[in-house]
């Protein structure tokens, strides 16, 4: 196996009284996509807003590019290349897609290359670069999603996590996005890729975790955990 | 006829330092809700800077403008790390409470210092006169300052990387944070700039007029009008508000005894409230 680009050990969060994760691991290597699979209120979401910093966790590890990041700030990780994409998209409505853009590669590193990172984003969205000066608010849905993952893409992502791509959209606007996914995924972009739609997560990428309730459940190949019949167990709690 | 006219204008540039006070409380208030009470005292903070570096330091008047926005921003950046930045995210009484105390205990600061009686800073600068009708230089420098500094708050928030980020954190501060923005400096500054944004108006209003230690009060409560003239949160929006509430003062003033225009502003302010929640000039937030 090549290099693990991100390791996550034990891993426990939780908001106020109620603990969410009790002991999430998982590995992901460079190059790879791999996809954190379970039922709703799983703690999918959770584990990746532990992972990212968005919220703190409190107990377990975070180890980024051999570095351990468990109680660095978000941004902080975002620097590192350490990138989410946040559930709900969560743009700046008010703001220009390109000053989105802009946002997004705010860190000192992503900065010195924000012009050329900006052309390929463009090229692999141009329906942005026609829209650059229009207020992000006012996009719909599947615009929205392409925005947030150029903006992720913006930070100069070391492994760029998406959560719940597909959210929302329709079917069309969801198989365009697969196909950007693999394209990111051939020009060497690592994926950590959270998706309520099991199959395309399943067909997307090379590796899936299962958790339930908060712990492991399983984990393995994609084309081997999709025939698992355990699979059905941990998304209906049978 | 032309009296009124000449009140109407005087009370436009009046307005617009009132508006450029308002910028500072709706600054901080839309960037992180907070609702800033230690603002008035930091209007008194700009007049008494005005008064030291003028009488007894002997530097000309409008010198203390640049001084008091990077005083003023720094005194921000401390008071935030004091008394702000643990009380961000929270329930909004306990922002109230805490910039509140901040409040007394400036207030208490100047008043063992210079206690409450009134003080005068002289700043001549040559009038206008038009038709027999005189318009004071002060007051046409001040609105003129006030004018300025506004653009240039402008050109920050929309022509800078940082001033982005700051209209970026106000939008979504989880969102700006997984940018890779670190948005806990960035509200620290951003308070800065709104109290630096308030001291300023007051060296600017201690220019026009006799000051106390107490002053404070009725500016911040003229800000709250503009504020809601203006709408949360927009800086355009507070000095046209600014501008509006000036007018209405001058309007006023012919007509009616002076102690009653503090009921007229407060009868609009009510006004607005109820006829208009979302500011009369709020065209930013959709």
């Amino acid at each position: 196996m090549s290099e693990i680009l991100l390791q996550v050990e034990g891993l426990e969060a939780g908001y106020g009284d109620v603990q969410v994760l009790w002991g999430i691991s998982l590995k992901v290597a460079r190059g790879t996509m791999t996809t954190l699979l379970g039922a709703n209120g799983a703690g999918k979401t959770t584990s990746l807003r532990a992972i990212t910093g968005a919220m703190c966790p409190r107990g377990g590890k975070v180890v980024f590019a051999g570095e351990d990041v468990t109680w660095l700030p978000a941004h902080a990780k975002a620097a590192r290349g350490l990138v989410l994409v946040p559930e709900g998209r969560q743009l700046f409505n008010n703001m220009s897609v390109e000053e989105n853009l802009e946002m997004g590669a705010y860190s000192r590193r992503a900065r010195q290359h924000f012009r050329q990172q900006l052309d390929h984003v463009y090229t692999m969205f141009p329906r942005l670069k026609e829209r650059r000066n229009q207020k992000s608010g006012t996009f719909s849905g599947g615009e929205q999603q392409m925005l947030a993952i150029a903006r992720g893409l913006m930070a100069m992502p070391e492994i760029l996590i998406i959560d719940e791509l597909s959210l929302g959209l329709a079917p069309v606007v969801v198989q365009q996005l697969a196909e950007t996914l693999k394209g990111l995924k051939a020009s060497g972009v690592t994926v950590l890729l959270v998706e309520q739609n099991l199959h395309l997560a399943l067909a997307l990428s090379d590796y899936a975790y299962v958790i339930a309730e908060g712990r492991p459940f399983l984990e393995g190949p994609s084309a081997e955990v999709a025939a698992k019949p355990e699979i059905r167990q941990a998304y209906l709690g049978l | 006829m032309i009296g009124i006219l000449a009140s109407v204008i005087d009370g436009i540039l009046i307005g617009a330092v009132y508006g450029l006070a308002a910028m500072g409380l709706t600054l901080i208030w839309g960037v992180m809700n907070v609702i800033n009470l230690a603002h008035g005292a930091i209007v008194v903070v700009g007049m008494f800077v005005l008064y030291m570096l003028v009488s007894a330091l002997g530097l000309p008047a409008y010198g203390a403008v640049p001084v008091m926005i990077v005083l003023g921003f720094v005194i921000g950046i401390g008071l935030y790390w004091i008394g702000v930045h643990r009380m961000i995210g929270r329930p909004e009484l306990m922002s109230l409470l805490s910039t509140f105390a901040l409040n007394m205990v400036l207030i208490g600061l100047g008043t063992a210092w210079w206690t409450t009686s009134p003080y005068n800073v002289q700043v001549n600068m040559p009038s206008v006169s038009w038709r027999g009708y005189t318009f004071t230089g002060t007051h046409i420098t001040a609105a003129a300052l006030a004018v300025v500094i506004a653009g240039l708050l402008y050109l920050l928030l929309y022509h800078t990387r940082i001033g982005k980020a700051v209209r970026a954190v106000a939008t979504n501060r989880e969102a700006a944070e997984l940018c890779g923005i670190p948005t806990t400096q960035v509200l620290a500054m951003a308070f800065g700039l709104g109290v630096a944004l308030a001291g300023v108006s007051g060296t600017l209003i201690a220019t026009m007029f006799p000051f106390t230690v107490l002053s404070g009060e009725a500016y911040q409560l003229k800000s709250f009008v503009v504020t809601v003239l203006g709408g949360l949160g927009n800086p355009a929006g507070a000095l046209m508000g600014g501008i509006a509430l000036g007018l209405i003062e001058g309007l006023a003033t012919p007509f009616m005894p002076v102690s009653w225009i503090p009921i007229v502003e407060f009868g609009l302010f009510v006004f607005c409230l109820i006829a208009f929640p979302r500011g009369i000039f709020s065209f930013t937030k959709a």
